[in-house]
């Protein structure tokens, strides 16, 4: 899970016990430019570029930043990124350290990324992309456990049921299923779907062992968004049910000023990434499942961070609740993620102005993917500047796959919107 | 009336306009209160807006007019009936100050005790934005009506910024209002709207906004003489709560907003030559 533990070498404000593992991850992780000394010169040339940035940093009320490169361009060198972090065996790496290289194959991040994959093969006719989302979902159906759930954390660790990772690997199971139609992978499909329903608790969350920390989470929108997938796509109203009750859950949750409670994330500050997964997993669910209450909630929370980027220029890589505050640095995939979400509030509203936020943050986050370096070219960054709160020096494949959907939205939007404005 | 100017910089064109409009009008402001003319960020946005060599010339010919020959042309076309001054053009505030005898004081920013002091000692009927700072309600309540925008669009349907493109883009009716401005987003008390139709010879979107800016003009010219004469009032906003503000707009939205405005033009000769 893009959250866990093991992936948070440089957090903030954690309890003693935490603080101790945290400085031996930060520097096992250093001690990795030792195995990789040839690491060292690409560290220096990043973290020296990230200050002649934030030396230079110049935002204008009337100005934004500009990519020099085309959305197609810088599309196929983000699929190429996740092309070359897949593992043989299917598996695609969480992330590229700058500081001791490719990470284990990560089952969550290589379950939401089908999609992306098939979505990418059919907009550029690459079948390099389609052959990678078959052979990440053999990997994924050899991973499931006997109870239909998923496994937490990178591969390698000791299996546990994790809830949110069974429900972003679903999506892929799901989407796979519609691409091949192969009966084994449907199987996969409902048996998690299974699972999820039957770890639900009784007022539509999930905690207990399954959940991160134990607690409930309202970012698990994306789990009952899944869900909603797996009733549309195989007919089977009780996972809608499933999903409905999540929402249910979720929507009160959903503050008058925008904030959304119960991200929940004990020793770690809501970094825009879970924030945007609560808009965006809410959203997604409200289209499926015909629900304007929860369309609605997820605008209004949308539009409050809109008015943040358009205002500042920038989101914050980590909001304080009621998004009072704010960390400095951005946190790239939040932003690609809230541009997925103004992209999809477009199509849903045709209100050009969040059309107009997602093109500028598009150019934005294009401005950070570098096109040269092993590890880097075509990836995003956790954190702008590098070593941000957020995934510091890490290139993410999670980041990847939501820039890459938010430009394969763009693309199609411009188009549409190009195509409604000749006719 | 006492008018006092609010400008962005002293070589402001549209400031300048205003300025010499309203002086025309029997209306001489009491002062004018500018940014400095030299100004980091204002010199980054314009290079940015016109290219580093295209302000290098406008930079030495209004900080250096004996060393370059004087433009015959202002930036703005629609603004030159307002600055032609004798044989030639006001190049700056302080040549239509002197012209019409009123101080141009400088200050780092609008807002500062120092502006606001300077403003209570004019004791302003209205004041006249013509650009600068975002202001604060320390400044908006000092003048004994208002501070007075031209805003380039129909209010309330479109607020905020880039509003003539906007407006084409979400079919609203190109507009001015002269409002008063108060504490939120184009949201004061309108004094004046009116619909603009004098697109069909627009080559550009530039061109248009600057048609609109130079119709504004004429319009503040209206307001200023309706509020002397008592014959208009501010009428508030009715749905200030509602969010219609918009923003900067991205290249590949104005490019279509351009398609719109040939759209527009071409219609506008087809029903005008099938009426």
């Amino acid at each position: 899970m893009t959250s866990g533990p093991p992936m948070q070498p440089v957090s903030v404000a954690e309890p003693p016990s935490q603080q101790e593992s945290r400085w031996g991850r930060v520097l096992e992780e250093a001690s990795g430019l030792l195995r990789g000394p040839q690491r060292i010169p690409q560290l220096m040339f990043r973290l020296a570029q990230d200050e002649l940035r934030m030396l230079f940093k110049e935002s204008q009320l009337y100005s934004y930043a500009h990519a020099t490169r085309s959305s197609a361009e810088m599309l196929r060198a983000i699929v190429e990124w996740i092309l070359k972090a897949q593992r043989s065996d299917g598996g695609i790496a969480a992330y590229y350290s700058l500081l001791t290289g490719y990470s284990e194959s990560y089952p969550e991040v290589t379950g939401y990324i089908v999609p992306t994959l098939y979505d990418y093969a059919r907009e550029a006719g690459d079948e390099n992309a389609r052959k990678a989302a078959e052979s990440a979902t053999r990997w994924l159906l050899t991973l499931q456990m006997a109870s239909g759930a998923f496994p937490g954390g990178l591969h390698g660790v000791e299996p546990q049921a994790s809830v949110f990772n069974t429900g972003q690997i679903l999506q892929g199971l799901v989407r796979a299923h519609a691409e091949t139609g192969n009966a084994d992978v449907l199987k996969g499909a409902l048996r998690a779907g299974d699972w999820l329903a039957s770890a639900q608790g009784s007022d539509g969350s999930w905690s207990g062992p399954g959940a991160y920390q134990g607690v409930a989470h309202t970012y698990y929108s994306m789990v009952a968004w899944a869900l909603a997938l797996l009733a549309r796509d195989s007919g089977e109203e009780r996972y809608g049910l499933a999903a409905d009750r999540n929402i249910d859950w979720v929507l009160p949750h959903f503050q008058r000023n925008g904030w959304i409670d119960g991200i929940n994330l004990q020793g770690h500050p809501a970094y825009l990434h879970f924030v945007a997964y609560a808009i965006q997993g809410t959203l997604e669910c409200g289209i499926l499942r015909q629900r304007n209450d929860a369309i609605f909630a997820a605008a209004e929370s949308a539009w409050v961070l809109l008015r943040k980027f358009e205002t500042h220029k920038h989101l914050c890589g980590a909001y304080g609740p009621d998004f009072k505050g704010g960390l400095g640095f951005s946190c790239l995939t939040g932003n690609a993620q809230m541009s997925c979400v103004w992209l999809r509030l477009y199509e849903v509203t045709r209100d050009l102005r969040f059309l107009n936020a997602a093109l500028k943050m598009n150019e934005m986050v294009e401005q950070h993917v570098p096109l040269r370096g092993r590890g880097v070219a075509g990836g995003v960054a956790g954190s702008h500047p590098h070593w941000g709160a957020y995934q510091a020096l890490r290139y993410l494949s999670w980041g990847c796959k939501f820039f890459a959907d938010a430009l394969l939205l763009q693309q199609r939007f411009l188009r549409e919107f190009e195509a409604s404005a000749c006719a | 009336m006492r008018i006092a100017i609010l400008c962005p910089s002293p070589y402001s064109e549209t400031s300048c306009a205003v300025s010499a409009h309203v002086a025309r009008l029997g209306y001489v402001p009491v002062g004018a209160l500018a940014l400095p003319s030299w100004d980091r960020k204002t010199l980054v946005r314009k290079i940015s807006q016109w290219g580093l060599r295209e302000s290098l010339r406008y930079a030495r010919a209004k900080l250096a007019p004996g060393t370059a020959k004087k433009p015959e042309r202002v930036r703005n076309p629609y603004l030159a009936k307002y600055i032609r001054h004798r044989d030639g053009i006001f190049q700056n505030m302080h040549e239509v100050a002197r012209a019409y005898g009123f101080p141009v004081v400088t200050c780092r920013n609008q807002n500062s005790a120092a502006a606001l002091d300077q403003l209570r000692q004019w004791a302003p009927d209205v004041v006249i934005f013509t650009g600068g700072n975002i202001l604060r309600g320390r400044v908006l309540a000092i003048p004994r009506l208002g501070v007075m925008n031209s805003h380039l669009a129909l209010l309330p349907e479109l607020r905020g910024m880039n509003t003539v493109e906007w407006s084409l883009l979400c079919g609203v009716p190109l507009g001015i209002t002269i409002h008063l401005m108060d504490s939120g987003i184009d949201t004061g008390p309108i004094l004046l709207r009116q619909e603009f139709r004098d697109f069909r010879d627009c080559l550009s979107l530039t061109d248009l906004q600057n048609r609109m800016i130079g119709a504004g003009i004429e319009l503040i010219g209206e307001a200023i003489a309706g509020l002397d004469k008592g014959t208009i009032s501010a009428i508030p906003q009715a749905d200030r709560e509602e969010d219609r503000q918009f923003f900067v707009m991205h290249d590949a939205l104005k490019t279509e907003a351009m398609r719109r405005l040939k759209q527009m033009k071409t219609n506008a000769v087809g029903g005008a030559s099938g009426g």
